[in-house]
């Protein structure tokens, strides 16, 4: 029943579920067993019943501390078995330990010869949205990971604001973000797209924290990534609405914006932007121009200290696109 | 026992009013924590009832995104803080003394501070959603730094905060009078191993409050202090600071929720059978494990925030050794069953509604006790189904056996037992309905607290299944009420009588209701059963 796993330490805990899954089912068939034997052929048949009165009996009580003693045992070391396999997997030397502090030296290092890896991506987890940069492209995108298929990735996760969970149920396991720290988390996949999203509380609009994990083969992703840095390296063109339109409904906007009639139904901001145009100021504080626009949408807590929406690293080019489409919705 | 009645005055409608709210009568308060708490069940149900209409379809708007937020943190800390804990301390208030034989509680006065400062700091609490217009909506584990005032300013947060330390007060006193009341207030001839075994499991829940509260209290009052006058106790910290601080209460409140339910069960279990408590002495230790072991295994709530590794072993060890004393008891139970005569009236129902359900929860706490699961299933709806499996499927059936078993003491009146077994299908089914889903929802990825997801996920077909059970529970609960007033208001219901269950214990040697001094004559105890010792006696005496 759980998520169909393409890592290998995803592999490593829906095996261990498995087993502790027919445990249980033989366990709980025995309790309900028991119970329901006990309550149809002991029930009462006669008001006048004078049952026999048992107070203990020494051997059945022994057998069912023992007993149970022994099978939680048994997954206790099933379990620790199961952590030694996601050891081996390689993701550092014990496989929950993958969390220090920014500034600690020592296990940074440790980190970086634990295992080898193909790429490292800062991860920044803020009020709501996941935001990866990427090594050597200096380019920052957001809620969708891109990333080659097969190699050994290493994420290192930052939050910008309270604690947030990494969580992809394909790739295996959780770990959470916490602030002064950093998280890192291992995975090697085959291409496919992954969905997952912030698995700790982390406020308003948390259910829209979505990480969506875009496997491509090597030549997908190479192309992909030249497209990254093409369009970041390109001077700032005109704004094309239509691109702007594209970018707005499936980027993070969506999480938070409304307009009627599109996809676009997240619940998060205070009014809807279906005829933004018209609207006199923007974030109700300043003027609505094509120029004030470009300057909150690089930076809206420069603006308006406070406001609930993020800096989201847009990239010049997406913000002309994004405003021209925004004053085109009259 | 026949009580001995005295003419006195009859007051006013004000002068009833009076009474009431001056009262120091122990069984005045246990009706008074039972009415208030069981109002926190029926809000919080229905914030639970929205959640589930939000819920029921991908997408869905009934409420806003914020609105969602402070319903499931209402929803979570008004049950847990103002149904579960005080339902079961005012069932205790009301039964402990009597089945030690005593008069009232110890301290009648604190008994009542206990109460009163309950019932305002549930209004406190719930006051957030008048005040300054938002609730806390942190969720009710209100973790650091969401909690604090750069990401949840509203003042209703404060006053959440503020109402939960009152309840810690309240709470820790009422701890120190149940152990002083059970220490030096028993019956004659009343010795440890001669305690009823409701009371016993009072005595372990009372000591775990004691220990556990001061510490959540602690920890509140230090984010007040970081919230309203700049202190830097959790913002300075390591992050787990509070988390730890936090479920160093909040996992033994798990038992100090379950352990009293339990203590119902083995009161109503031997009584409906014909049958002594199977290994009393086992059951007792098991009890007193069960709260020890209760206080080493908070870390498993941690287990993927980043804690030592080794730390987090020995946590995952003592999660699961926890399930053997538990184990102990469940096969006890059924053993008191066996080769009884057991009677199907609808206390025994509701005991068997919490022992077919619990040990389901029961069985997935070992195994997501399991690091690897942990890794997997923390914060999903598979720990939803979880823990509703124990404190609903657990504690609330408990309590509607304590109920069904106990109003007739305390109201002169049987409820109806035909209504009662409505109550119970419906309420067993609409539970499993309910819950069971959510084991699939968890496995299939779905986070808990989320308010809203999108149609691609797949968990479609399982939430409104879940969504169309919580409407049977809600339909369940009105089957109860329209019971209780049928049966008791409109005194439709058969006259109770002083024992109308054939009972083992001393609150049935007085009548229903018990008079205010409880006994005329203090009762001298010889064993755990003494209300059957006296009945067997009373049996053999025109034969022989």
């Amino acid at each position: 029943m759980l998520v169909p796993p393409v890592s290998q330490d995803a592999q490593v805990i829906n095996n261990l579920y498995a087993i502790l899954y027919v445990l249980s089912a033989i366990v709980f068939l025995l309790v309900e067993g028991l119970l329901i034997y006990s309550v149809v052929k002991f029930r009462r048949r006669s008001a006048g019943d004078a049952p026999e009165q048992i107070h203990d009996h020494r051997g059945f009580e022994i057998a069912w501390t023992v007993l149970p003693m022994i099978l939680v045992a048994a997954i206790f070391l099933l379990a620790l078995n199961s952590m030694g396999q996601l050891e081996a997997s390689g993701t550092l030397n014990d496989p929950l330990n993958h969390v220090h502090g920014i500034n600690d030296q020592v296990a940074i290092k440790r980190i970086n010869e634990a295992k080898k890896v193909d790429m490292v991506i800062q991860v920044t987890a803020r009020q709501w949205v996941w935001q990866f940069k990427y090594p050597d492209g200096n380019f920052t995108v957001n809620q969708d990971l891109v990333v080659p298929a097969g190699k050994t990735i290493r994420l290192d996760m930052e939050t910008a604001d309270v604690i947030h969970a990494w969580w992809v149920p394909a790739l295996g396991g959780m770990i959470y973000v916490n602030p002064g720290e950093i998280s890192s988390f291992w995975f090697s996949a085959p291409a496919g797209a992954y969905t997952g999203q912030c698995n700790a509380f982390c406020g308003l609009a948390h259910a829209q924290m979505l990480a969506n994990v875009k496997v491509l083969s090597q030549t997908d992703y190479d192309a992909w990534y030249a497209q990254q840095t093409a369009s970041s390296s390109a001077p700032t063109g005109a704004g094309d609405a239509a691109r702007g339109e594209t970018f707005f409904m499936n980027g993070p906007c969506v999480s938070c914006h409304t307009i009627d009639g599109t996809k676009a139904q997240g619940k998060v901001a205070p009014r809807p932007l279906t005829h933004f145009a018209t609207y006199e100021k923007i974030a109700q504080v300043i003027p609505n121009t094509p120029e004030n626009l470009t300057k909150w949408l690089h930076n809206p807590q420069e603006v308006k200290p406070g406001t609930q929406m993020p800096n989201l690293a847009l990239k010049p080019q997406d913000i002309a696109d994004l405003v021209a489409f925004l004053e085109s919705l009259k | 026992m026949a009580s001995v009645s005295i003419p006195i005055e009859k007051p006013g409608t004000w002068g009833k009013v009076a009474e009431w709210l001056t009262t120091v009568d122990h069984k005045r308060i246990g009706i008074m924590y039972l009415a208030s708490s069981f109002f926190f069940f029926l809000l919080s149900g229905i914030f639970a009832l929205v959640i589930r209409l939000q819920l029921a379809a991908p997408g869905l708007k009934i409420v806003d995104q914020n609105v969602y937020n402070e319903l499931f943190t209402m929803h979570g800390t008004g049950m847990i803080f103002l149904f579960v804990i005080p339902f079961l301390v005012g069932l205790g208030n009301y039964i402990v003394p009597l089945q030690l034989g005593a008069r009232d509680m110890a301290f009648p006065r604190i008994n009542a501070l206990s109460f009163w400062m309950l019932l305002f700091a549930g209004l406190v609490m719930e006051g957030g959603f008048l005040i300054g217009g938002t609730a806390s909506n942190a969720a009710w584990t209100a973790y650091v730094p969401l909690s604090t005032k750069q990401f949840s300013p509203q003042v209703g947060m404060d006053i959440w905060l503020f109402g939960i330390v009152l309840l810690g007060i309240s709470s820790t006193l009422g701890g120190v009078n149940f152990l002083v009341t059970i220490y030096t207030m028993r019956a004659p001839g009343m010795t440890l191993w001669r305690i009823p075994f409701f009371t016993w499991s009072i005595i372990v829940t009372a000591a775990m409050i004691l220990l556990a509260t001061p510490v959540l209290t602690a920890a509140l009052i230090m984010l007040i202090s970081d919230r309203n006058f700049n202190t830097q106790f959790f913002t300075t910290a390591n992050p787990r600071l509070w988390q730890n601080m936090f479920w160093f209460y909040s996992h033994p409140a798990v038992y100090i929720m379950i352990l009293p339910a339990m203590g119902v069960l083995s009161e109503v279990i031997p009584v409906f059978s014909r049958k002594p408590l199977f290994g009393w002495k086992a059951m007792v230790i098991s009890t007193i494990l069960i709260g020890v072991l209760g206080f080493s295994t908070w870390v498993h709530h941690m287990f993927v925030t980043g804690v030592d590794p080794m730390v987090e072993r020995f946590f995952m060890f003592t999660t699961m050794v926890i399930a053997v004393p538990t184990g102990v008891k469940m096969f006890s139970w059924i053993a008191t069953m066996w080769k009884g005569s057991v009677s199907l009236k609808t206390p025994l129902l509701m005991c068997l509604g919490f022992l077919s359900t619990f040990v389901i929860g029961g069985i997935s706490g070992v195994i997501q006790g399991a690091i690897p699961i942990d890794m997997q299933v923390h914060n999903t709806y598979w720990v939803v189904a979880h823990f509703h499996y124990v404190l609903f499927g657990g504690s609330v059936f408990g309590i509607f056996a304590g109920l069904y078993y106990w109003l007739p003491k305390i109201t002169g009146r049987m409820l109806n037992d035909k209504l009662g077994k409505v109550q119970f299908v419906i309420m067993w089914i609409g539970f499993n309905t309910t819950f069971f889903p959510m084991h699939i929802l968890g496995l299939e990825g779905m986070p808990r607290r989320i308010a809203t997801y999108a149609a691609d996920r797949g968990w479609d077909i399982p939430n409104l299944i879940a969504t169309i059970g919580a409407f049977m529970i809600a339909a369940s609960v009105l089957v109860f009420m329209i019971n209780y007033v049928v049966s008791i208001i409109a005194r439709k219901g058969e006259v109770a009588g002083d024992d109308p269950w054939e009972g083992n214990t001393l609150e049935w040697a007085t009548s229903s209701p018990p008079p205010v001094y409880n006994f005329a004559h203090i009762p001298v105890v010889t064993s755990n059963r003494p209300v059957y010792d006296k009945r067997v006696a009373a049996q053999v005496k025109p034969e022989g």
